[in-house]
């Protein structure tokens, strides 16, 4: 019985049965199933290519380097380009300064400079690193890690994602990416007509290590089928909504005013442009010219810009797997580029004089592939 | 703190071996969980476990104050008082907003502008369900149902005791504190079937309502553009009234189990719902700790069914209709307990006019699909945030959508409704008994498999810690 049955009375203590089983045999037993599974699933994903010390991007991770970014010298923000292609230890070797990584995959580099702009305590360099079509879009994908920042503040929350850690430096198998129900779903091969199931989206092609230091992972650096597929659910940068002459002024305003903000209590603004394949280029042009987009964004802004295009021959050619983002050894090669170059274009950021010597696409491309 | 999450396991294993050390006296133990209690509240937002705090203090002493008191308007006094506070707590903290914006709108309707200073509150999480429960204290005591706590901890245990804290089950002081004054005997069978109820509660929440139906659910109810077709707005529909079952549910056998582990016992909240035959009938199997809750402190004391049918509808229809408000600061929350007010009236009157009618074996399960039919109904209310999103949702499982788009790929689509119907199917199979009965005639080692099974897909799911829906209210 329960409350339903007793109206209008003071409900008595509950009985809870415990149902007559061998209830320590059972338990092993569970323990058992649990181990060998447990086992199952870590030797499957040491063999598919996982490895242990890669932490799951999170909201979580995401606010705290938010949180470190009031006191920094240098921040980075911008969508999944800069964050794959910045090298956090090759900055630190050239300039003595570890910039904090506030960017986000799939998401409006804009929305995250007008969240730093928003921000009273920054002071610093926001290095802003932008993908075109990605900058003037109307929606601002993944922001809801800026809007909802104050719900992983809670301490349950931290320390949720500190014990999270601990295991996913020891255990491969703990990959957002191939959790149950993800896997299940793509199964789905676009079976249903009209609706794009989740093999239209793009899985899993990064690996994160410590503080958001982001990097392609090494299955997509090789040919194969998810390569194959990283290249094809880009679909080519082509957007399914027009990019009027009205959305990138919008744009362009908004950028202007968030950076006047930051410059206003004493923070610089520079812009960096990531590279992306001719594949991708073409489109990206299409849609948002550099002359519209780029060059009249740092014009308005009165901005230092680093566009990947005007870096050094020695650097051109640089490994893109899937076309959009650099292999982790030539982000290093990248890294190293665009801020020797920012530093002869900011007094913010200066080169130490034990600086290690430049890199070249040599230093990340085999001579084979470079001669094909 | 959330149930489904890695700071939880640490939390609950530090408890654990607390409270089952031997040398701590049953007075200290009872400090340790209650200590253990307000760091589970306070691991969400610290500062809020002052309101925890006043809430147990008034209510307190109101108990006190009206048991000592020679007047019955004396009485009455301190009755109202922790009423006045209690709702005041909820009516600031969760309605304050939808007040003010519906007072915006009324004056803009009569022509005057108000813009009123940004109202930026955070709803405390739980304050729903334990405002009610230490209001079941006083109101108890001033009925006279029962007498107040003789000791003050294990009052205020009652009240903060975490496994029914911030989602309930809502347990009345009658329940609960005379299970705190003795030290209870703890078996390894309980602890072992509570981890077993902890572990079917976990795959609930983490595996089925996280994992396969709120993907289905969101993909339709959070669509920016595009009106769904027929077989969508089902789909999704039925998809969330899966989720929100398994969700809450869920929920509730984690929270029997952490106690049963403790060595408490708390009631059931859920008795196979989807399997319900008529709406009464539905509402002793759902949420049943509030339903009764309302019944004896809402809709007896508005005279129940005592007072003529005039009078008993209006008392029904109160309820509901402020039943659905608690759930949420919204209007839509509101149609949710109106339709389930109405399905109830309305089957009064039929059980009246028909009250010969024994219905056969056919007819009830036509009644009960018939019941879970409706129930879904009102799940669109519940679900969608504007009543413009109902009515596209209506319009659509109606099949009178102009122009409708699929959304839901065909695999999500067939778990989803496959995880629905082995729920309903459950429910059915299992409506006359109770879950103890059936695990207690399955071979051992079936059990044995099935929690293992059910352990390591909650595991393989890496639950991210999503919180639970009724966190909300």
């Amino acid at each position: 019985m329960t409350a339903s049955d007793r109206p209008g009375q003071a409900q008595p203590v509950p009985t809870r049965d415990i149902p007559k089983q061998p209830w320590g045999r059972i338990a092993l037993g569970m323990v058992a199933t649990l181990l060998l599974g447990v086992t199952a699933l870590e030797v499957n994903a040491r063999r598919i290519g996982l490895h242990a010390g890669d932490i799951d991007n999170s909201e979580v991770e995401w606010v705290k380097e938010r949180a470190h970014s009031e006191r920094a010298d240098v921040a980075i923000v911008g969508d999944s380009r800069i964050l794959f292609d910045t090298n956090l230890d090759r900055f630190e070797a050239l300039t003595g300064v570890r910039p904090v990584q506030l960017a986000i995959h799939g998401t409006s580099a804009l929305t995250l400079l007008e969240d730093v702009a928003d921000n009273p305590n920054f002071h610093g360099l926001l290095i802003v690193g932008l993908a075109d079509t990605m900058f003037f879009q109307p929606f601002d994908g993944y922001g809801g890690y800026v809007r909802h920042r104050n719900d992983f503040k809670s301490p349950s929350g931290r320390i949720g994602i500190e014990i999270d850690h601990v295991l996913q430096r020891r255990l491969a198998f703990l990959d957002s990416n191939y959790r149950l129900s993800v896997l299940a779903h793509r199964l789905d091969k676009d079976f249903r007509p009209g609706v794009e199931g989740p093999l239209d989206d793009i899985w899993k092609i990064q690996e994160v290590g410590e503080r958001r230091q982001t990097w392609m992972w090494d299955r997509i650096e090789r040919p194969g089928p998810l390569q194959a597929h990283a290249r094809w659910a880009w679909k080519g940068f082509k957007e399914k909504f027009p990019f009027t002459p009205q959305l990138i002024a919008k744009g362009q305003a908004r950028a202007k005013k968030a950076v006047e903000a930051i410059r206003a209590r004493g923070g610089e603004v520079v812009f960096v442009r990531p590279p992306s394949g001719p594949q991708l280029r073409v489109n990206e042009e299409a849609q948002v010219p550099k002359a519209k987009g780029w060059d009249v964004l740092l014009r308005n802004t009165h901005s230092a810009g680093v566009h990947f295009e005007d870096l050094p021959a020695s650097v051109q050619g640089l490994t893109l797997p899937e076309y959009s983002h650099l292999t982790r050894k030539c982000a290093v090669v990248f890294t190293d580029a665009y801020v020797r170059r920012l530093t002869q274009l900011t007094t913010r950021l200066k080169l130490r004089a034990d600086a290690p010597p430049p890199l070249s696409r040599a230093d990340c491309v085999s001579a084979k592939v470079a001669s094909l | 703190m959330i149930f489904n999450s890695l700071t939880f396991v640490v939390f609950f294993a530090i408890v654990m071996v607390l409270h089952h050390a031997p040398f701590f006296s049953w007075d200290q133990k009872k400090l340790n969980l209650m200590i253990a209690s307000y760091l589970f509240y306070a691991a969400w937002n610290p500062p809020f476990v002052i309101l925890l705090w006043i809430s147990t203090v008034v209510d307190w002493w109101a108990a006190q104050w009206m048991v000592r008191a020679k007047h019955e308007r004396t009485r009455k006094a301190w009755m109202l008082a922790s009423v006045i506070v209690n709702l005041g707590m909820l009516g600031y903290f969760k309605y304050g907003g939808f007040l003010l914006n519906n007072f915006v709108e009324l004056m803009g309707t009569l022509g005057v502008v108000y813009q009123p200073p940004k109202w930026d509150i955070v709803l405390p999480v739980g304050i729903s369900f334990y405002t009610f429960a230490t209001l079941s204290y006083t109101l108890d005591v001033y009925l006279r149902r029962s007498k107040p706590a003789k000791h003050f901890l294990d009052y205020a245990l009652f009240v903060t005791f975490f496994p029914h804290l911030v989602a309930g089950p809502i347990m009345r002081p009658t329940e609960l504190v005379p299970q705190f004054e003795q030290k209870p005997r703890i078996t390894a069978h309980q602890i072992y079937f509570g981890l077993g109820l902890m572990t079917l509660g976990l795959f609930q929440k983490v595996v089925l309502a996280d994992g396969f139906l709120a993907p289905v659910v969101e993909k339709v109810f959070d669509a920016r553009e595009g009106v769904p077709t027929m077989l969508d707005a089902w789909t999704a529909t039925l998809a969330f009234s899966g989720q929100i079952f398994c969700d809450f549910a869920g929920y509730s056998s984690t929270a029997i189990g952490v106690a049963l582990c403790l060595g408490f016992a708390m009631p059931d909240n859920f008795r196979f719902p989807y399997a319900a035959v008529g709406f009464s009938d539905f509402w002793r199997r759902w949420h049943i700790t509030l339903s009764s809750w309302l019944r004896d402190y809402l809709y007896i004391p508005l005279g129940g069914n005592r007072h003529g049918q005039a009078r008993t509808y209006t008392a029904l229809m109160g309820t509901m209709l402020l039943g659905g408000l608690w759930h949420g600061a919204a209007w839509t929350f509101v149609a949710w307990g109106g339709l389930h007010g109405t399905y109830l009236a309305v089957e009064r009157w039929l059980r009246g006019r028909f009250a010969g009618w024994k219905p056969g074996p056919g007819s009830i399960v036509a009644l009960g699909l018939l019941t879970y039919l409706l129930v879904d109904i009102t799940w669109v209310f519940f679900r969608a945030k504007t009543f413009t999103g109902a009515a596209t949702m209506l319009q659509s499982m109606a099949g009178f959508a102009a122009k409708p788009v699929p959304m839901i790929a065909l695999l999500p689509m067939v778990y989803a409704l496959a995880i629905v119907a082995c729920i309903v199917g459950t429910h059915w199979a299992m409506r006359g008994k109770t879950l103890e009965i059936a695990v207690e005639r399955t071979p051992a080692w079936l059990v044995s498999a099935v929690l293992g099974v059910m352990g390591l897909a909650v595991i393989a799911e890496q639950g991210k810690g999503s919180a639970f829906i009724y966190f909300q209210f």
